[in-house]
């Protein structure tokens, strides 16, 4: 029992010793919460203060990107995890932070005086635009001037270009670099389905198991998508990948089988293919009876023409000219018909070919005959080169032929619609289709066209026999709209626009699969630096166009064009700003803005414009059946002889875009590209004593290019591979001057060429 | 019959072992009474006579200095051994979708690619992220404290996320030097991006984890992500 003076509590503690454990307790809880509270404080927090949702502005694929901003910098760039990329982006993606900051940014207005390029205000320059357009047209009449494109101009751009031109002004001259680099494919899709753009989607890449790779390059072209390629194959490791090129590329050295055929041979191998899936029956009956109906061309046919058509084509027959063993060929047959699911892709090796309509309708019909359409991981998708080529430039109707949403020239029904929806008299529009982009050049070239508006585009690089269309520059008032004042095309300005880039504007890229994706604006432009939009609407009021081009701002533009869609197969009227900017972007059809958008066309159940209860429709044509076209193959122009024995090819790698007028600026890429070379084969190089750093002259029936060689045993025997982005090589003035009769889409892939060493390394 | 104990379980079991003994310790140290720390009061140890304040010092030396760090080291020893298993990791339920991806054979994250085709053949959320490691950075200590006093208060909010970037040296660590790293030339041109950390290599190889959105409650992924693993 406790005493009374013992001042101990019942548990044994006395009050001092209590207070003294309190106090420890009050301490240890102090200490833990302090340290986690300064830790909350000093918390690492980035080099970015605020994130912004972007999109990547170089290839097609559209990645979405998180732009990361300190005091109006960017300071870091991510993959979006949220968009369709899931977070992969490439390394001029991982670059885009630098763009702002570029050197060479044109800040001024200059006009041409006394040969040499002098500042002006916005006033002077656009004053003289104005009346030398207004001059000529009034003289020569609307056709003499013209309106060339890119597929890098944000939809709103191009929707306003093409109505300024075609209902204003009256001519249908707007053509544009997605003339180089998709026509093709657009008129495939169009001819076999009834419509552009592609059935399937992206996301077809994460359940194929069997990817059929054919003129392309995705490792070095379109990054993000070979990555999600690759990753399909690491998670499911009995995905096979085949790559059709004749040049061993870093694609091919990740796939399965390579089949390194000869330049200019795919129609064969296709139709072999065809040839064996016909003869092996393995193609899907139901699929056709239900769904597909035979061409020539010219009508429609039978199945057993079919088999009568391919019996020119069998494996054995044409395996000498293609290069390839008749045995690798039925294989790849077996492996794309008998697949549970096959994605084709394909890009410049197939549209960039005189046949090129003809090799997009084989590859659509290769899918339709097996059934391999319209299911997760079985379609045909045609990758793009451009940011917005699809919806800014297809979509828009922003070459020579089109109306917007499908519509063409030639068709009197459809210039009506066009001119009903612009609130512009009935005949407004000439039913001439324009001028595409090689013939518009030929045009400035004999005096036919005398004013030409360049948007964002660098023609006198990219453009086949580049030499010839320079000097056709030099004889046409040539308006320049450009970021950069130093670019290729740019040293043949008479007036030279500093254009806003990317995120120093506002506006919708339309990518690869249908999907539309805002950028926001995010920085201001340098200097006196304008967008596209403002300087067409500044011209269209100058022109006295200015009742016609009444929406003024981006949104306002996209409203108008998102309502005029409504009326087509196009229609995207539920794809609003307000859902692109909480979005990472939707793809069309998306009639209402409760509709989530469409992954796959045709299908029921996803394609809102499918008729009730169908569970396929392809309802872009009459019968809607789409159409399977025997296409006979054709020899290319070029062809080798005693005097040219070289099939130069031409291409991109991975760190350079196109004529690289940004990624050339910065210091990273153009370590890791370094300059552009000759790619030899190795027997090739040992026969003719070339080395690596040789120098030589590679020279065409078109133009002559000097340059250094590379031995890497790549290219086929008898092929030489360069790339084009190099302004010190200008590879295009060697470049055939070719092009596919019906998408007018030149044939860069096939030059018949000449190689002279020079001496030295 | 496997009668030998694995590392991790011969550590518990040092571990309770020096535990029990040191709390044996303070209890015979606190029943010590007045006359036991007298110099004169002699102990036998048999090989040796003391006095009981010697004794009583030494176990004093024993309970406090060496039995109570030889307990510490071992905790922190299991402590920092114990986190680097993946089912460690997995004890947090807000790691479970990290974790439930990581081991789901048809995921294409990079985590689960380097799970799935055995890259990584043991502690792979450690592996990638040895920051947390006894040898890791200061500040990895001092975001494991922060992020274990907002785990236990419950004053976090799902889905998880870092403010800072993840440490492009853990993807160093293996590839760096390889022959395939090396022979990619984007890799040398970005070499000061990738040291720096101003650049990420989930750029280009992609997302490691799930997105924040399937991390979100009410996302249609989230319920399988969360669900209990083994």
């Amino acid at each position: 029992m406790k005493s009374e003076d013992d001042p101990r509590s019942e548990n044994g503690w006395s009050r001092r010793e209590f207070g003294q454990i309190l106090a420890g307790l009050g301490v240890a809880t102090g200490t833990a919460f302090g340290g986690w509270g300064i830790l909350e404080l000093v918390r690492p927090k980035g080099r970015a203060t605020s994130w912004r949702k972007s999109v990547c502005r170089f290839c097609g694929v559209g990645c979405g990107v998180r732009l990361g901003l300190n005091n109006g910098v960017i300071t870091e760039v991510r993959g979006d995890e949220e968009a369709h990329n899931k977070g992969v982006i490439c390394i001029k993606g991982a670059m885009l932070g630098a763009l702002p900051s570029l050197i060479g940014r044109a800040l001024k207005p200059k006009i041409r005086k006394a040969g040499k390029l002098v500042e002006a205000t916005w006033e002077e320059a656009m004053s003289l635009v104005a009346n030398r357009f207004s001059d000529s047209i009034r003289e020569f009449g609307p056709d003499s001037v013209a309106f060339y494109g890119s597929g890098q101009l944000y939809s709103e751009e191009t929707y306003t270009a093409n109505k300024l031109f075609k209902a204003g002004i009256g001519t249908n001259n707007v053509d544009g670099n997605p003339r180089l680099c998709m026509a093709s494919a657009a008129v495939g899709y169009v001819q076999t389905f009834g419509n552009d753009e592609p059935p399937g989607a992206l996301e077809d890449i994460d359940h194929a198991h069997c990817f059929f790779i054919i003129g392309a390059n995705p490792y070095e072209c379109h990054p993000s998508i070979f990555e999600r390629i690759m990753q399909r194959k690491r998670s499911h490791p009995n995905t096979v990948l085949i790559c059709v090129d004749p040049r061993r590329t870093s694609t091919a050295d990740r796939c399965d089988l390579h089949l390194p055929l000869k330049p200019g041979t795919d129609l064969l191998l296709l139709n072999a293919m065809m040839h064996v899936i016909v003869e092996d029956r393995l193609y899907d009956r139901d699929f056709i009876d239900e769904h597909v109906r035979f061409s020539d061309g010219e009508d429609t046919v039978d199945f057993q023409a079919l088999e009568s058509f391919l019996r020119d084509y069998t494996p054995e027959d044409i395996s000498p000219r293609v290069g390839l063993s008749a045995e690798i060929v039925r294989r790849t047959a077996h492996l794309f018909a008998r697949s549970k699911g096959t994605v084709s892709l394909w890009t410049m090796g197939i549209n960039q070919r005189v046949q090129g309509v003809h090799l997009n309708n084989t590859i659509n019909s290769l899918h339709l005959v097996t059934g391999q359409i319209c299911r997760p991981g079985a379609t045909p998708l045609s990758l793009t080169g451009q940011a917005n080529a699809c919806g800014g430039v297809r979509d828009t109707g922003g070459l020579a032929h089109l109306l917007p949403a499908g519509r063409v020239v030639a068709n009197e029904k459809h210039r009506r619609e066009v001119e009903e929806l612009w609130g512009v008299p009935r005949g407004t529009i000439s039913p001439t289709p324009g001028l595409d982009a090689v013939n518009l050049f030929r045009a400035m070239e004999d005096g036919r066209v005398r004013a030409t508006l360049v948007m964002c585009t660098n023609p006198a690089q990219s453009l086949p026999a580049a030499g010839r269309y320079r000097k056709a520059m030099e004889r046409c008032f040539l308006v320049v709209a450009e970021a950069f004042e130093d670019s290729e095309t740019a040293r043949f300005a008479d007036v030279l626009l500093p254009a806003a880039l990317w995120v120093e504007k506002e506006g919708v890229f339309g990518q690869t699969d249908r999907r539309y994706q805002l950028v926001e604006k995010v920085l201001d432009p340098p200097g006196e630096a304008r967008s596209d939009l403002e300087i067409l609407v500044d011209l269209a009021i100058r022109l006295r166009h200015g009742d016609l081009i009444t929406a003024r701002t981006p949104e306002t533009v996209w409203d108008e064009w998102r309502k005029f869609s409504e009326t087509s197969a196009y229609n995207f009227k539920g794809i609003t700003y307000d859902r692109l900017q909480k979005n990472r972007g939707l793809q069309w059809p998306c009639p209402n803005e409760s509709h989530p958008g469409t992954v796959r066309r045709y299908v029921g159940g996803d394609d809102p414009l499918v008729s009730s209860g169908k569970r396929i429709e392809f309802y872009g044509q009459p019968d809607r059946r789409a159409v399977v076209y025997l296409r006979r193959y054709q020899e290319s122009p070029e062809q080798t002889d005693d005097e040219f024995p070289f099939i130069l090819t031409t291409g991109r790698v991975l760190e350079q875009w196109h004529t690289a007028t940004i990624t050339g600026r910065i210091p990273e890429l153009q370590m890791a590209s370094g300059p552009a070379r000759f790619e030899f084969n190795d027997q090739d190089a040992q026969r003719m004593d070339i080395q690596d750093g040789t120098r030589l002259e590679v020279r065409s029936r078109y133009g002559t290019v000097e340059g250094a060689a590379v031995v890497t045993g790549r290219p086929r025997k008898g092929t030489i591979f360069a790339a084009f982005y190099d302004t010190k090589l200008l590879l295009n003035i060697a470049v055939a001057d070719n092009y596919d009769a019906v998408s007018k889409q030149p044939e860069y892939k096939i030059t018949a060429v000449s190689v002279r060493k020079t001496g030295g390394q | 019959m496997n009668w030998l104990l694995d590392l991790p379980t011969l550590v518990k079991v040092l571990g309770v072992t020096s535990c029990v003994f040191g709390i044996a310790l303070c209890y015979r140290l606190i029943r010590v009474g007045r006359d036991s720390l007298s110099r004169d009061k002699m102990v036998n140890l048999r090989i040796a006579s003391i006095s009981a304040l010697t004794f009583n010092k030494l176990l004093a030396f024993m309970a406090f200095i060496v039995v109570a760090g030889m307990s510490v080291s071992i905790a922190n020893y299991h402590v920092f051994s114990g986190v680097k298993e993946v089912r460690s990791c997995n004890s947090c339920h807000v790691m479970r979708p990290m974790v439930n991806d990581m081991t789901d054979p048809s995921s294409e994250t990079l985590a689960a690619r380097h799970f799935s085709n055995k890259w990584i053949s043991s502690q792979q959320c450690y592996t990638c992220h040895t920051d947390y490691g006894l040898a890791g950075t200061l500040k990895a200590k001092m975001d494991g404290y922060r992020h274990l006093a907002r785990y236990t208060t419950g004053t976090y909010t799902e889905p998880i996320a870092s403010p800072s970037v993840y440490n492009t040296d853990n993807c160093m660590q293996c590839h760096a030097g390889t022959r395939k790293f090396e022979m990619v030339s984007s890799h040398i041109a970005l070499r000061k991006g990738l040291s720096d950390g101003s650049l990420s290599c989930l750029n280009c190889h992609g997302s490691a984890h799930p997105t924040r959105a399937q991390r979100t409650p009410g996302h249609p992924d989230y319920n399988d992500l969360m669900k209990q693993g083994d």
